[in-house]
């Protein structure tokens, strides 16, 4: 073994022994990272979450075409004759004895449907156009609107649409939430740090004195803001074990009441070392900081 | 080994402790600071071992400009420098040998080698028996005989020491001298103040004379 090797070792134990040392504060301070680290953590798997379920909804946009009820005979001709040129996939036509029909069995709403002294629904097409890019998606309903005898148009993609963009501004609430707990994160391991050189005062000078270079002073101190911060880490995801399996059960049944079979997804082992790997930096880097200015400070009899 | 060129040293704010110094110090020399508190014997010694810069004048020691070290080399003409100090700057966390060892972890000695290192150090200064002993629970000269046994365990070429006895009572005073003596003998280069003069005859050396800031030559 070198002696570089040596010292990262020899830091290493003297940055467990220091941390051992002082249990109860080593806790508390992973226990503050941890609580701070689960808001961002959760609702990065939140998000995920509803990705998850906003994917399993149909992918292919269709538009729904609802016929007026004074519409003519040549004006329906004249639709149906249009929804069979190319840029039409496939589209099916409801008539509206057959949606009554469908309503009231799908959802056992055949007592309110036989309460109704007139079918209060339209003639439908449901057309699925070919492309499915948005210009010509909105291209095609917005024609379709203009039809003679066409009452409604309604673009079912527009809601999963928006979910979507919901889901994007989340995610980049999630990273500038996660950008500030960083900050957050080093701070509270500088903190941590700054005690710790402030309480080894003696042992710094007297270490100076005696040959020790800065990277020898400093090093035992990044170690320790590394292993707070991977602490500090494992604390978040004990947050986020705990609040999962308190949730689970009410989230799950919710979905089966929804008739969905979704269930809520743990994080990926890549996700979970994501997150040590990223606390773990933000603890050292707060020690980088803060050994430096705290290490001047002593060294000035400050 | 050392040499003081035209040396003055002022502190921020305050008058002179050292004016106008020149002197050489030979390797193997024993040397002996005297004169009265505040003559300037610990500023001396300071600029020796880089601790404070010389305002004028240059301090070298083995070729080296001490006073124009980088930050980074200062270390490494530190590990070559025995320190011992009057208040013993001993870490109350860890037992006797701990200390012993600091300066051979700091300078990467594999574990083994320094403990037996530390261990053959205690042996000379006599503590080999309190090895695993608190440094709170030494008497005052066991404590200074501890520091100068970390202070000698990285076997530097240039030992200073800071009125070491001067907390002491004449029995351990003289032991600790004594000691001092024999490792002057196996060619050790000391340089200690010291206001004790019941020591100087007795060992021989020369004597620099402090007075408010100047050196002079005395034969004992
Ligand atoms: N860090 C310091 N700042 C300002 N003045 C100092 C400092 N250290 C020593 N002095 C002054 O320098 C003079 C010499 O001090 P010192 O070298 O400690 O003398 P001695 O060790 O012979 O008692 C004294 O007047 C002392 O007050
Ligand atoms: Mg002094």
């Amino acid at each position: 073994m070198n002696s570089w090797l040596r010292h990262q070792k020899h830091a290493l134990t003297a940055a467990l022994r220091r941390l051992a040392g002082q249990p109860v504060s080593t806790l508390l301070t992973a226990l503050a990272m941890g609580v701070a680290l689960s808001l961002p953590a959760g609702l990065y798997l939140m998000l995920g979450n509803l990705s998850r379920l906003a994917g399993d909804l149909p992918a292919q946009p269709e538009i729904s075409v609802y016929l007026a009820d004074d519409a003519s005979a040549a004006q329906k001709a004249a639709l149906a004759e249009r929804l069979k040129q190319a840029d039409v996939e496939r589209a099916r036509f409801i008539a509206r004895d057959e949606a009554l029909a469908a309503l009231s069995a799908a959802q056992g709403l055949d007592d309110v449907a036989a309460d109704l002294p007139d079918n209060p629904l339209p003639d439908a097409w449901v057309v699925r156009p070919r492309d499915a890019s948005r210009g010509a998606l909105i291209h095609l309903h917005d024609e379709l609107a203009r039809q003679p005898g066409v009452a409604e148009t309604q673009l079912d993609s527009a809601w999963a649409e928006r979910l979507q963009s919901l889901l994007a501004l989340g995610r980049t609430g999630v990273w500038l939430l996660a950008a500030l707990f960083a900050v957050a994160l080093a701070a509270i391991s500088g903190n941590a740090i700054r005690a710790q050189v402030l309480a080894r005062r003696d042992e710094i000078l007297v270490s100076r004195l005696i040959g020790a270079t800065d990277r020898y002073v400093r090093r035992p101190f990044l170690y320790l803001g590394a292993v707070q911060g991977l602490l500090g880490g494992l604390a978040a995801a004990a947050v986020l074990a705990i609040a999962g399996a308190a949730l689970r059960g009410p989230i799950e049944h919710l979905a089966t009441l929804y008739g969905s079979a979704w269930r809520l997804h743990p994080p990926a082992a890549p996700e979970i070392l994501a997150l040590f790997a990223f606390t773990t930096l933000f603890g050292w880097l707060g020690a980088w900081i803060s050994v430096g200015r705290t290490l001047r400070r002593v060294e000035a009899g400050g | 080994m050392i040499s003081f060129s035209q040396v003055s040293k002022r502190y921020p704010g305050g008058h002179e402790a050292l004016s106008d110094v020149n002197l050489q110090i030979d390797k193997g020399e024993l040397i002996f600071l005297t004169g009265h508190s505040g003559a300037g014997k610990s500023t001396f010694l300071k600029l020796i071992a880089a601790i404070e810069r010389p305002s004028h004048g240059v301090v070298s020691v083995s070729g080296q400009n001490v006073g124009r070290l980088s930050r980074r080399a200062v270390p490494y003409l530190r590990r070559n420098i025995g320190l011992v100090f009057q208040d013993h700057k001993l870490l109350f966390d860890r037992n006797a040998i701990e200390n012993v060892v600091l300066p051979l972890d700091i300078a990467g000695v594999l574990r083994r080698e320094s403990m037996k290192r530390a261990r053959a150090v205690l042996d000379k200064v006599g503590l080999l028996a309190r090895e695993k002993a608190d440094p709170v629970s030494l008497s005052g000269g066991e404590q200074q005989r501890l520091c100068i046994a970390r202070a000698l365990v990285a076997r530097p070429a240039l030992l200073l020491a800071d009125e070491p006895t001067g907390n002491l009572d004449a029995g351990y005073a003289a032991d600790i001298m004594a000691m001092f003596r024999d490792f002057h003998q196996v060619g050790t280069t000391l340089v200690i103040a010291t206001h004790d003069d019941r020591a100087l005859a007795a060992l021989g050396g020369r004597i620099l004379h402090f007075d408010h800031g100047r050196v002079t030559e005395a034969q004992p």
